[in-house]
């Protein structure tokens, strides 16, 4: 039989954990290995989310940046929350990529955050801020986005909204649709993609 | 006290006689969003009827007395409802040489790109992750024994791992009954397995004894840290049940517990790709695999 078992043990060995400055000074070494192996560690160290977000500018290599957003996921919570908010208006797409799938991952910090963010002076934020919504409760999701629609001024904002209300919205987005469709009647592919989801909703509500 | 059955303000929605929901052509449609985003698992038209039959189950178990307010029940995830609804759709039945197109590429395709790399009395490493009751891993090991011509030459070492030491003991076991090898020929059920008085087949124990089993949750870095350098992994039809974290953190161990250049299966149903950009997508003529990159950085 060509088939061998292994002998070894596969229990687990335990480890005691090293210090926090340790791990934290591992996420600069320039042995990538290293740096992944800090990146994961850290994310079962409560206090680490600033550390963690520290090295993310730096940080060239998307495996390693990968790593530091799944840590700063597990941290969670409001801490994590506060070093990913900023990152949704980097330059370095990997990074606002990265910060939204992080905070859609966390929406109990996220809901504190995403009025104000739907309301950020920036169209690309609120764009961003939007996309965020897709992954709260529907109900939740819909009202934020049906109240923003109606005092929205850009229509590529309006139109991320709408995609999102065709996926995840009620009944109740229907009258703050036809308003939004109403204001923006000269821009025919906002228009065609409220009727869309225009469409979609009646026919669920039916 | 009211009757256990069908409240007759229900009678309206579901039919009692087929077992079926009274849902629109959107609701189902919905419905199967909903799961698709849940679980990555795709219902198409010709399943209407499997679906119905299930949401049918689900309406009836959670009270609801219409599509709208079952939806609303998911969507709050009451009572653990997604993971119900799930559970409802998933056939939780495994058998021999399950999804054996993935076995063909083994043999066919990634064992020939590993082992020109290995060193001598190097061995091969392929882990089963979640084994459940081994028949996966022992469908890799009779599928060598079958179909790979150089399985002589190589140490190979197959691990079978799972949560739950239960379906552990039972692989270790290995006694199987005849449903569960329904797709093996009756001569290789004559040389793998031995036929017992209840009408069983227990695994040969030169063959069971080959194999290692494992205790592993594979969004424990812990427990996966201790299962390294691994050349395949078949890990398939189990991150469809996690949330996007528990996934981001099972394929990070995942890809730490594969070598540079090893390679994964997932469930026809599951994409890495969803999930992390950690691997490679590879298509193969007999299967999609995803491969951690060789060399020490990817990007």
């Amino acid at each position: 039989m060509p088939l061998k078992k292994q002998e070894s043990s596969h229990e687990a060995a335990g480890r005691a954990p090293e210090p926090l400055e340790v791990l934290v000074e591992e996420l600069r070494h320039s042995d990538p290995e290293r740096r992944w192996s800090a990146a994961r560690r850290l994310g079962e160290r409560p206090g680490a989310a600033a550390a963690l977000a520290a090295a993310l500018p730096g940080e060239a290599d998307p495996r390693i940046l990968e790593a530091i957003f799944t840590s700063l996921i597990r941290l969670g919570g409001d801490e994590s929350a506060s070093f990913l908010l900023p990152l949704l208006r980097s330059d370095d797409a990997a990074l606002r990529g990265g910060a939204i799938e992080a905070l859609q991952a966390m929406p109990a910090a996220l809901a504190t955050q995403i009025e104000g963010l739907l309301q950020d002076p920036d169209s690309d934020v609120r764009i961003f801020a939007v996309e965020l919504t897709r992954k709260m409760p529907a109900e939740q999701a819909t009202a934020l986005l049906c109240r923003m629609l109606d005092g929205e001024e850009h229509p590529n904002v309006c139109a991320a909204a709408v995609d999102v209300l065709a996926e995840i919205g009620s009944a109740e987005a229907v009258p703050f649709l036809e308003r939004c469709r109403a204001r923006f009647d000269r821009d025919s592919f906002l228009a065609y993609a409220i009727s869309q989801a225009l469409h979609g909703l009646s026919r669920t509500a039916t | 006290m009211a009757s256990p059955g069908l409240r007759p303000d229900r009678m309206n929605r579901i039919d009692i006689q087929r077992g079926l929901a009274d849902v629109t052509d959107e609701e189902v449609r919905r419905l199967c969003d909903f799961v698709y985003r849940k679980t990555g698992m795709m219902f198409a038209e010709e399943k209407r009827y499997y679906i119905n039959r299930r949401l049918a189950e689900r309406m009836e178990a959670t009270g609801s007395t219409s599509f709208q307010v079952y939806f609303a029940t998911l969507r709050a995830d009451a009572d653990n409802e997604i993971e119900h609804l799930i559970n409802s759709f998933t056939v939780n039945e495994t058998y021999f040489y399950r999804e054996d197109h993935q076995f063909r590429c083994l043999t066919s395709t990634l064992l020939e790109v590993i082992t020109p790399k290995k060193k001598a009395g190097e061995p091969v490493r392929i882990w089963s992750v979640p084994c459940s009751t081994g028949e996966e891993p022992y469908s890799i090991a009779i599928w060598l024994l079958e179909n790979w011509d150089k399985v002589d030459r190589y140490e190979i070492e197959i691990v079978g791992s799972d949560i739950d030491t239960t379906v552990l003991r039972a692989a270790e076991a290995g006694t199987y009954g005849e449903r569960a090898l329904m797709r093996l020929s009756k001569d290789m059920i004559a040389r793998y397995f031995t036929k017992l008085d209840d009408g069983r087949y227990r695994i040969l124990p030169e063959l069971s004894s080959t194999l290692q089993f494992t205790k592993a949750n594979i969004v424990n870095a812990g427990q996966t840290g201790a299962h390294r350098n691994f050349d395949v992994i078949f890990c398939r039809n189990i991150l469809m049940y996690f949330d996007d974290t528990s996934r981001r953190l099972a394929a990070e161990n995942l890809y730490e517990s594969l070598r540079p250049g090893g390679f994964i299966c997932l469930g026809h149903t599951e994409s890495m790709s969803r999930i992390t950009s950690l691997f490679d997508v590879c298509r193969f003529s007999d299967a999609i695999v995803y491969r951690r990159p060789l060399g020490e950085s990817h990007g």
